[in-house]
């Protein structure tokens, strides 16, 4: 039972469509990532379920409850939803306490109501220490916890957050991954997060929704965004991965500029273009010619090596011109210009039909 | 914690919203305030005196050598003005900002100090010094050197005079713009051309007044246009001296009998002009805002003075004397004693001239009460006016909201006295009989401080960062709510500091006023302006000193109560 539905929305700003015929159902309870890169629509579609834009088409619904529609869209004090924002928007002129109590406050609660409620979640966060401190006492990590809390004391039914830990050193963003999902879990409350970060969106979401140029690219489970990629760009956004334009030959045999490569798995189109997407880690690159008759083996030479410490870094160019990223371990070195030979397993090789 | 989706949605409000009336309402008020007087300028000035359309006044302005001239002599006198402001305010504003000079803040402070001075007062001041014949500095030449009366050092009643007088008052502009831009200079780019093998002098003519050479035209700009469109220094100095410039001739062409239509026609080329040198100074800045672009925020780099220490230090106190020290020192000299020329001593000191403003000249009450009560309401409404708008404009929630901003800009390029000819022409003809009363007054001073107080908020508001506002909205606040919570707060300090630029602005007023005033609308400026006609300077400086005194408790009780928001400034991120 699909509990955020939108439908057909779009948004137009001018003659630009910042997104694009977007439809997407989410069930109630689960944690779903928008991610893309900048510019791709992902935090206007976020700010349109905040109800801080409207749609100039489509519609969306909360609940079965029609919250947004090019005709009337309610406003968003009387969505029931939280939000978290980049900048973290702390009143700098409230305490830790009295921004957290702010939402309570609106709902006409009683003194010790809020009190009690507030004391529990500022627990939660780990923030009692800090109450009486205003927001430009505290460390961006602190600011990022005392958002969260201001967000979930009021126990909405939605949580958007917009690229919440783009301001947070590399550290703090790996533990507030893992609190952000932690608390997700305790509450239950349906997640909308935006980020354009692959990593985040892969530890945190149930649900990945991938976005470009306004429009949804694929949407699916972390595995199936990673391991089935069904577009270019997916395959290149998430994870890394070498495309080759080619043709379809036969069955799951595409000829990719004169090299001829069997695909395990994908879309292949009845005829014509479909290109190859591999991962950089599922190559083997060896320095001896494979046994005649072997297939999906192409000959090239490493035009770059870089080492990185827990590996080295390939670029090996073929002799139609492509050239292709790969990795082996840091202590095989093969030097620049030398032939070498790339094996690209079927099984990892994977049909993009066009 | 238990979990619970149960907590109540906040309390429903009256949902109607109100900014759609409330910007057609503005927008009505701001055509009032701005574009009626100028149509009514427009109009006037191709009238003749029987109501036929005609050019005659404008072919007057070119043929009638009485009303060419001053036009003239204002050009003259606002470029010597600009040219004069400009070659202090530099240097000082360089060994404020840049040098090891000891005492730049209350240098910085001194220059501030005299922005406060209304420019009328200044011009008093001066006429106390350098009165060819009773003024001090020529009463010491004389004593000095023994020489007879007729003899003199300094005469102010001068076109030279006149643009030191104004100089006076219009150099802090550029001090002020030049200063900021110093120190907005990154120090990383003077040090790339140190590094490049620059030495200071290189350097500084090579790269830092190139960069703030768009802050020192600006500037110059500004006092050209302050002193063009000035009315009170000219005439106190230049009338005496048997001269006019323009704003000058436009109030005398309202005296007996009364030319409206060629003031109208003589305010309009003043306008065009003030549009110009406006539209220049925009361009100037904004071509390349490049003060601000590149380097990183670092401190500003400080030149050690070393043997011209001793030359830059008396450089800054015949600056500060001669802007500051003096003009102050004479008023308040002459306010203690009972002539100009006598020394103030034991014997010689009298409260006679306080007790004459204050209890004896009948014309002090009314006026006090009349600028305060102008001064207060002009503040209170401007400022609310200028909030209102500034939101519309900077959150945009109104379409056409932008063309707010325009109009409440506009009044900027309408010099004082071109304002009063048009509110004068607007508001006297029998229908509708503002003249005489201090609601006309009341709108010019709204019209005239409308430009200045939408800037200082709409820069406010830009400053406070919507997702403040969002944060409050999506947990339940509806847009007055997070209005009154969130945004108003975060802004009480610019609010208050709007509200005194304002109401200082008000008190002083001199050159819209001066046409719009009659015996029952007098203001304090006005009085002054008067007693200066009769001579009483005692009066005049026990008067001005009051308005000092005001001004700037005005400013440090801003600046300091804690209550008004003068503590804890919260960063807006």
């Amino acid at each position: 039972m699909s509990y955020l539905e939108l439908t057909r929305l779009s948004k137009m700003y001018g003659a630009h469509p910042a997104v694009k015929d977007v439809n997407l159902s989410v069930a109630k309870g689960l944690l779903v990532c928008l991610l893309g890169p900048s510019g791709c629509g992902k935090t206007t579609t976020l700010r349109l379920i905040a109800g801080f834009v409207e749609p100039s088409e489509g519609e969306i619904r909360v609940g079965g409850r029609m919250v947004s529609s090019p005709e009337r869209s309610e406003p968003p004090e009387r969505r029931n939803m939280s939000m978290i924002f980049q900048s973290y928007a702390l009143w700098p002129h409230m305490t830790v306490f009295e921004n957290v109590a702010y939402g309570l406050r609106l709902r006409k609660m009683s003194r010790e109501d809020i009190v009690r409620r507030v004391e529990a979640i500022l627990d939660v966060a780990k923030l009692k220490a800090l109450a009486s401190r205003y927001p430009g006492e505290l460390s961006g990590g602190q600011q990022q916890r005392v958002s969260l809390a201001r967000a979930l004391v009021v126990e909405p039914e939605t949580l958007l957050l917009d690229e919440p830990l783009s301001n947070l050193d590399a550290n703090l963003r790996e533990e507030m991954r893992f609190e952000i999902r932690r608390l997700h879990d305790q509450y239950r409350y349906t997640t909308v997060y935006v980020t354009h970060d692959q990593s985040e969106a892969m530890t945190t979401a149930d649900l990945i929704v991938v976005m470009n140029q306004g429009r949804i690219e694929q949407a699916g489970s972390p595995e199936d965004i990673y391991k089935r990629p069904r577009s270019e760009f997916v395959a290149h956004f998430i994870g890394g991965a070498n495309v080759l334009k080619g043709d379809r030959l036969s069955g799951d045999v595409v000829d990719v500029g004169g090299v001829v490569l069997r695909c395990g798995s994908g879309d292949f189109a009845a005829q014509g273009p479909t290109s190859v997407a591999i991962r950089h880690h599922d190559i083997n690159l060896v320095t001896s010619a494979p046994a005649p008759g072997e297939t999906n083996w192409v000959p090239g030479t490493v035009t770059r090596q870089v080492y990185l410490g827990s590996h080295r870094d390939y670029l090996v160019t073929l002799s139609n011109g492509d050239a292709i990223r790969t990795v082996t371990p840091a202590d095989i070195a093969v030097p620049q210009g030398q032939a070498v030979w790339l094996h690209l397993p079927p099984e990892h090789c994977r049909a993009l039909a066009h | 914690m238990s979990v619970s989706i149960s907590l109540p949605m906040p309390a429903r409000r009256g949902r109607i919203d109100l900014s759609r009336p409330i910007f057609i309402v503005l927008a009505l008020v701001l055509g009032l305030l701005v574009i009626l007087p100028l149509f009514w300028l427009a109009y006037y000035s191709i009238l003749d005196q029987n109501g036929q359309f005609s050019l005659a006044n404008f072919s007057a302005l070119v043929t009638d050598p009485t009303l060419r001239r001053p036009f003239l002599t204002a050009l003259g006198m606002a470029l010597g003005v600009g040219a004069l402001s400009c070659m202090t305010a530099t240097p000082l504003a360089w060994l404020v900002a840049r040098s090891d000079l000891p005492g730049r803040t209350a240098i910085r402070a001194l220059v501030t100090a005299s922005f406060v001075t209304p420019p009328f007062l200044g011009a008093i001041a001066w006429e106390i010094l350098a009165a060819p014949n009773s003024g001090l500095i020529n009463v010491a030449y004389r004593s000095l050197f023994g020489l007879e009366a007729y003899e003199y050092l300094v005469d102010i009643y001068t076109f030279t005079g006149l643009v030191f007088a104004i100089a006076c008052y219009t150099f802090p502009y550029v001090f002020t713009l030049v200063v900021n831009a110093l120190e907005r200079v990154p120090s990383d780019l003077e040090d790339a051309s140190s590094m490049l093998g620059g030495q200071l002098s290189t350097t500084l003519r090579r790269v830092t007044i190139p960069l703030v050479l768009p802050a020192i035209l600006a500037g110059t700009m500004i006092a050209i246009l302050q002193a063009l469109t000035m009315f009170g220094s000219p005439a106190i100095l230049a009338l005496p001296a048997g001269f006019h410039v323009i704003t000058t001739k436009i109030w005398s062409l309202f005296q007996y009998p009364p030319k409206p239509g060629l003031a109208a026609a003589a305010a309009l080329p003043l306008l065009i002009v003030t549009v110009m040198l406006l539209w220049g100074q925009a361009r100037i800045l904004g071509r390349r805002g490049y003060t601000t672009l590149g380097g990183k925020n670092s401190d500003p780099r400080i030149s050690k003075l070393g043997r011209w220490r001793w030359l830059a230090i008396a450089f800054v106190v015949a600056v500060l004397l001669l802007t500051v020290l003096l003009p102050y020192a004479a008023l308040i000299k002459t306010a203690l004693t009972r002539t100009v020329a006598e020394p103030l001593t034991w014997s010689s000191f009298t409260l006679h001239h306080v007790n004459f403003v204050f209890f004896e000249f009948s014309a002090t009450k009314l006026a006090l009460r009349n600028t305060f009560l102008l001064g207060f309401m002009t503040a209170t409404i401007g400022t609310a006016i200028a909030l209102v708008i500034a939101y519309l404009v900077t959150r945009r929630s109104v379409p056409g909201s932008q063309m707010l901003g325009y109009l409440a800009t506009a009044p900027v390029a309408i010099p004082g006295i071109v304002l009063g000819v048009g509110l004068f022409l607007s508001y006297s003809n029998p229908n509708l009989m503002l003249y005489g009363t201090l609601w006309i007054l009341l709108i010019a001073f709204l019209t005239i401080e409308m430009p200045a107080g939408y800037q200082q908020l709409s820069s406010a508001f830009k400053s406070v960062h919507p997702e403040l506002e969002e944060a409050s909205r999506i947990l339940g606040g509806n847009r007055m709510t997070t209005l009154r919570l969130i945004t108003a707060p975060l802004l009480r300090s610019n609010v208050i500091a709007t509200w005194c630029f304002v109401f200082i602005g008000t008190i002083r007023e001199l050159s819209a006023t001066i046409l719009l005033t009659t015996s029952e609308t007098k203001l304090v400026s006005v009085i002054i302006y008067d007693l200066n006609e009769s001579g009483d300077l005692g009066a005049i400086s026990v008067l001005g000193i009051m308005l000092l005194v005001i001004s700037f408790a005005v400013v440090i009780i801003a600046n300091r109560l804690p209550v008004l928001g003068g503590q804890r400034l919260p960063i807006a991120r």
